[in-house]
């Protein structure tokens, strides 16, 4: 067969791919070293437009929103759907299936509908959140849950969390049933206890599973958008700015082409980084 | 296990069953809700039940055009992709050339490309396109933006698929894309189900594109739509509440019926 009718078969894909992302991608990098004008491009600057992001706190403070953001995932959804997952695949398959299904549903759920929920839930006034702390003697803890600085950015990550740890499980399962079951056998024949196995016997043989859930929970961490957008935008100040609000707003509000450029090779450098790090890791197993 | 070991992680799955529906459970309610039975509380069940909101926002606020547009994004996406990505897929997987590796690296880096990256340039390419405010400006880059993920998962797939029945066909005379419609298409069949139902799940969900290339009201999908709704009704709950459930509910529904192919899909990447 020849090389003709392979490049046929990709064209379609490959045109599509070509025109849309690639190119695009290219231009951005090349955009971000021209100085612009309403939109208009000017001289090449180099590494100036760089330059300031040194001095720009709203993107340093966007890029710890990202970094808490993956140290949270990992700390709450990652573990519950470890240890959920641990336990799910004990029980008989109709629970086994109906749990799974019933975790997995937020995820089906445009993260737009979601943050317009969850908006309600956390809403100081009319939210349920609050009213479930007053119905139980707990009102002083109460709060305005996204509009305070302190409270906004947890808030929402209890949301993503909510959207994230049923395809942890899934995954998660998916694994289990296929570790051999002749290993818990023999540990309990020694004895050994549920905490036992699951640290023992569960736990290690998952890793591939955690290292993929971890890289994959790191990169969503990046690009994520839509939440943030329809809750807070960025607010309250820049309490819940991420990466790809910046740009966002740095392109559509502020107008600034070669800095919202400059932002968006960053958000790319750092995603590429992440992947080729986990292509690299799990290759290597 | 003792008893009391294995109540409590009964109570701990449960614990996070009702964290993962009471939202769900909460938008049905208020959907339900009159407004004389709004300061019932939350969780008191509407009574009697109330279909005026679903009707208003169907019908006076344009959520079925909402709704219709949605529909037909996400279907001409999904089309795109079934018509592009199981073809490269099978390159990938079957077949030899030059550049193979290079080609499905290229196509691999884009797994991660976040949106919002791209449309700095891409913005400008699509005005000069004449595709601003046009669904096809929303339709192909998103097809693009799923294209990596759509080939690396067919190219999973194709592996599958013995070569015993690609020789033995062609060496019948048949052409290789000949091979590909009668023998490969039917023996993929599962996993491009799940294709399908990924794809039109992703572009459903999709907000930043349809946010930023869609101006005019008839155009823009459900998800443009429901975040717009939320500033217009401010406390409108019933409202916002009846559209957010008219948003979810099909995706929600499809992947309830159609779980075993949407969790294939899901984990393709995670298991290999």
């Amino acid at each position: 067969m020849s090389d003709r009718t392979a490049y046929l078969f990709l064209l379609p894909a490959l045109v599509l791919y070509l025109a849309f992302v690639a190119l695009p991608i290219a231009q951005v990098v090349g955009y971000s070293f021209f100085d612009w004008d309403n939109g208009i491009i000017g001289d090449y600057v180099g590494l100036s437009n760089f330059a300031r992001l040194g001095g720009d706190n709203v993107f340093w403070a966007a890029l710890g929103h990202n970094a808490i953001w993956v140290v949270l995932t990992l700390a709450f959804p990652l573990t519950a759907g470890l240890i959920l997952s641990a336990i799910l695949a004990e029980r008989n398959r109709h629970v086994i299936r109906w749990l799974s299904a019933i975790y997995f549903i937020p995820r089906t759920i445009p993260l737009v509908v979601a943050g317009i929920i969850w908006g309600w839930i956390y809403n100081p006034i009319f939210g349920l959140l609050n009213y479930l702390l007053e119905s139980v003697g707990l009102g002083g803890w109460g709060g305005a849950w996204l509009a305070q600085p302190d409270t906004a950015l947890l808030s929402l990550n209890v949301v993503g969390a909510w959207t994230f740890f049923g395809f942890c499980v899934v995954i998660y399962l998916a694994a289990i049933q296929s570790i051999d079951p002749s290993l818990y056998e023999a540990a309990e024949i020694d004895g050994a206890g549920w905490g036992r196995k699951f640290r023992d016997i569960t736990v290690p043989m998952l890793r591939n599973s955690t290292l993929f859930l971890g890289l994959y929970a790191a990169i969503e961490a990046m690009r994520f958008f839509d939440l943030v957008w329809v809750t807070t935008q960025g607010g309250p100040g820049y309490a819940t700015e991420v990466l790809t609000t910046h740009v966002y707003k740095t392109f559509f509000l502020v107008g600034d082409f070669g800095y919202a450029a400059t932002l968006s090779v960053v958000l790319l450098a750092i995603v590429l980084a992440i992947s080729s790090i986990s292509f690299f890791v799990l290759r290597a197993k | 296990m003792s008893r009391p070991a294995r109540l409590i992680q009964t109570v701990i799955l449960i614990l996070f069953a009702a964290y993962a529906l009471a939202p769900v459970y909460l938008v049905v309610l208020a959907s339900m809700r009159s407004e004389a039975d709004l300061f019932a509380g939350p969780l008191a069940l509407p009574w009697p039940i109330n279909i005026e909101n679903f009707r208003r926002v169907w019908q006076d606020s344009g959520f079925s055009s909402y709704f219709f547009n949605s529909v037909k994004i996400s279907a001409a996406v999904t089309v795109l992709v079934l018509l592009s990505a199981p073809l490269a897929g099978f390159a990938f997987a079957k077949m030899r050339f030059a550049g193979r590796e290079a080609l499905f690296a290229l196509f691999l880096a884009g797994l991660v490309v976040p949106a919002p990256s791209v449309i700095v340039a891409l913005y400008g390419n699509l005005q000069t396109l004449g595709l601003i405010d046009n669904q096809i400006g929303v339709i192909l880059p998103q097809a693009a933006l799923l294209m990596p993920f759509s080939v690396f998962m067919m190219r999973t797939v194709m592996q599958d698929v013995p070569d015993e029945l690609i020789e033995a066909s062609t060496m019948d005379g048949a052409s290789l894309f000949g091979t590909f419609v009668r023998i490969v298409v039917p023996i993929a069949r599962p996993g491009l189900m799940s294709l399908t139902l990924i794809v039109f799940l992703f572009s459903w969900q999709e907000y930043l594109l349809p946010l930023v290339v869609l101006q005019t009201e008839t155009l823009k999908p459900i998800t443009v739509g429901a975040a717009s709704l939320q500033g217009r009704y401010g406390v409108d709950y019933g409202g916002i509440a009846a559209a957010g459930l008219i948003a979810f509910a099909p995706v929600v529904a499809l992947f309830l019926i159609m779980q075993r192919s949407f969790v294939r899909g899901l984990s393709a990447g995670a298991v290999k």
